[in-house]
């Protein structure tokens, strides 16, 4: 339990002073396709990415692009039709609790208390009672979620369960947390607060993290280095390291050194929005209109 | 019935949040303490709840309480009325009621059934093998419903089977049944059973197969090998729509065990009442009619109130799938 539970000291401090080995998640020449024949989709096409130990790393993409097959790659759902996954050189044979997984959707278990699904990953390694308890309990009230251990995960707010979802991914003390797009469903409002609370988080914890999301703010906050993806089939267009020092506060959104980032990013994923869509933004798709039609509406213009 | 009342100032307030008004506690791990707040749902605000005052809120339950309570009453009091009605004046307009016994004949004949030892044992009798052979539907349906739910080849290799014998009624199955078993008391049992059985085993295998699949990667994210998520995600994903299985074959099982009784037992409340019949005691038949019918809806009340306990989570979730 305190192995999951002492933040490494001073993590922030150095990059490169993360121990060595623990969490490193290598993808090398990855393919995956769909179907057979005529039918086949090509989703993700030779990917090579790395994710040191420690390390943030987010990869962007326009929708589409198979940012979540390669996640579900790393997290054992599917195999990869070429290529390699490796996780501290070891090849990912299936899913597994050294590498836990925040989904998009919510994904708490319904019908069990918020304390006993933080308890699950325990109670499925054999972990005795009491043990799981102190240790789920001592884990939500870091997480400023004790108040809520007896209640049911209907009954909490879109952000509350995303945050015991990261509490029960962290409870098993994986060594790299996988997150497809975990904020995707919440409002804006609440997405920049959840932003903060796990920039704190790993602040804390120092995982590795592959996260994917089509957020390019919110990929630039949290990262080291974010990996920008290129339209069906999914190839790296590019990979930008993200400078900004650690820990991360929601007034660097507003520097310059951001700000710059920002654009480099967006012009990347707008060429690649348009690729994704070209065959569907044919004569005047983009423009909107080709035909100046004015405040009296169609009906003039019939 | 005294919780009828708590539980309609429930159903009267669907908006109100069912986050106690805990403050949102502090996050140490948030460096936006206030914008935190901002996260959990906001609790109800205190006048809401108390400003408008207790006696007001009693009074509005209470006058919808009284309504749907006057409203109850009147319909079963005019179904005894035109009862009376129909049988002390002998109506006789194509049905006939010249034969049937009257209520207070019924409430004096219930009188003297509730002292005979004879009575009180067919009612024991039913009640053994509703118990037995629904208990035995509810575990093979279940063991079953999961393995085929959850495993397609299983699924394609047992489902043909099941769909051909599942439109035969369990009444059916009566001689066969007889032929079956050794004796007339387990051949019952087995048409009660088989009267459960199947809307329990498809529920069980349609509760398997929409429990959502982000559930089930979850659970093996966290480590959970195959028997670990069959019990611990799969049983409980399914959990709400057995217990609709379970109902529903309560109500089949009543119906099967009250026509085989009728055709070949020997005690119970169906032997009872064709027995009944036979004899020409009026007043027993209707007698045993209304015993079935106490039985049957206080089973499927003991089986509400089991899933009631089994499943408190379900009075959170958004569609409130609670009867």
């Amino acid at each position: 339990m305190s192995a999951i539970l002492n933040p490494r000291p001073e993590a922030g401090a150095a990059e490169g002073a993360a121990p060595a080995g623990r969490g490193r998640i290598e993808l090398k020449g990855l393919s995956m396709a769909f179907g057979e024949g005529a039918a086949r989709v090509d989703a993700v096409q030779s990917f090579d990415l790395t994710v040191a130990p420690g390390e943030f790393v987010s990869i962007i993409g326009p929708s589409g692009c198979g940012k979540s097959s390669l996640l579900n790659v790393v997290a054992g759902f599917m195999p990869p039709t070429e290529g390699s996954v490796l996780l501290d050189g070891v090849p990912i044979k299936g899913p597994g609790p050294e590498r836990g997984v925040v989904f998009q959707q919510y994904s708490l278990f319904p019908w069990m208390s918020v304390r006993k699904n933080v308890e699950f990953g325990l109670k499925m390694q054999g972990v005795a009672v009491s043990k799981r308890q102190t240790t789920a309990r001592t884990l939500l009230g870091l997480a400023g979620l004790l108040a809520f251990e007896n209640h049911y995960p209907d009954q909490l707010s879109g952000g509350m369960k995303q945050r015991v979802g990261i509490v029960r991914a962290l409870a098993t003390s994986p060594q790299v947390m996988l997150m497809d797009e975990p904020f995707g469903a919440l409002d804006a409002q609440t997405r920049v607060v959840m932003q903060q609370i796990l920039t704190n988080m790993w602040q804390k914890f120092r995982l590795s993290v592959l996260f994917i999301t089509h957020d390019i703010e919110e990929a630039i906050f949290l990262s080291d280095r974010v990996y920008v993806m290129t339209a069906r089939p999914g190839r790296i267009k590019a990979e930008v390291a993200i400078p900004l020092p650690r820990p991360r506060t929601a007034e660097m959104m507003s520097s310059i050194e951001f700000t710059q980032i920002l654009h480099k990013l967006r012009n990347l994923i707008r060429e690649e929005s348009l690729a994704a869509m070209g065959h569907e933004l044919s004569a005047g798709g983009l423009e909107g209109f080709a035909t100046e039609v004015g405040p009296a509406g169609v009906q003039q213009l019939v | 019935m005294s919780s009828l009342p708590l539980r309609l100032i429930d159903a009267d307030e669907p908006g109100e949040p069912a986050v106690p008004g805990a403050a949102a506690p502090h996050s140490p791990l948030a460096a936006v303490p206030n914008a935190t707040a901002g996260l959990e749902r906001p609790s109800p605000p205190a006048a809401a709840v108390s400003g408008e005052g207790i006696p007001l809120r009693l009074a509005r339950a209470l006058r919808v309480h009284l309504t749907a309570l006057l409203l109850g009453a009147s319909s079963l009091g005019g179904l005894v009325l035109f009862w009376h009605l129909a049988t002390t004046h002998r109506w006789d307009f194509y049905i006939r009621f010249t034969n049937l016994p009257t209520p207070q004949e019924v409430a004096v004949q219930l009188g003297m059934a509730l002292d005979n030892v004879k009575f009180i044992q067919n009612v024991g009798m039913s009640l053994r093998r509703i118990a037995i052979g629904f208990l035995v539907a509810t575990v093979l349906g279940v063991a079953l419903g999961l393995a085929i739910g959850r495993y397609r080849l299983l699924r394609q290799l047992v489902f043909p089977a099941i769909e051909a014998l599942r439109p035969i009624p369990a009444i059916a199955w009566v001689p066969i049944s007889i032929m079956l078993w050794p004796d007339n008391e387990v051949s019952i049992v087995f048409i009660t059973f088989i009267g459960a059985f199947f809307p329990i085993l498809l529920n069980t295998v349609a509760g398997v197969q929409a429990v959502d699949a982000v559930l089930l990667r979850a659970g093996q994210c966290l480590g959970a090998r195959e028997p670990q998520l069959m019990w611990h995600v799969v049983l409980p994903g399914a959990a709400p729509q057995i217990f609709t299985g379970l109902a529903v074959g309560m109500g089949v099982a009543w119906v099967s065990l009250i026509a085989a009784e009728m055709i070949s037992g020997q005690f119970g409340v169906g032997y009872f009442t064709w027995e009944a019949y036979s004899l020409i005691s009026y007043a027993d038949i209707v007698l045993g009619m209304i015993t079935i019918g106490v039985l049957g809806l206080g089973c499927s009340w003991l089986i509400r109130a089991a899933s009631r306990l089994a499943l408190p989570w379900l009075a959170y979730s958004k569609p409130s799938s609670q009867a």
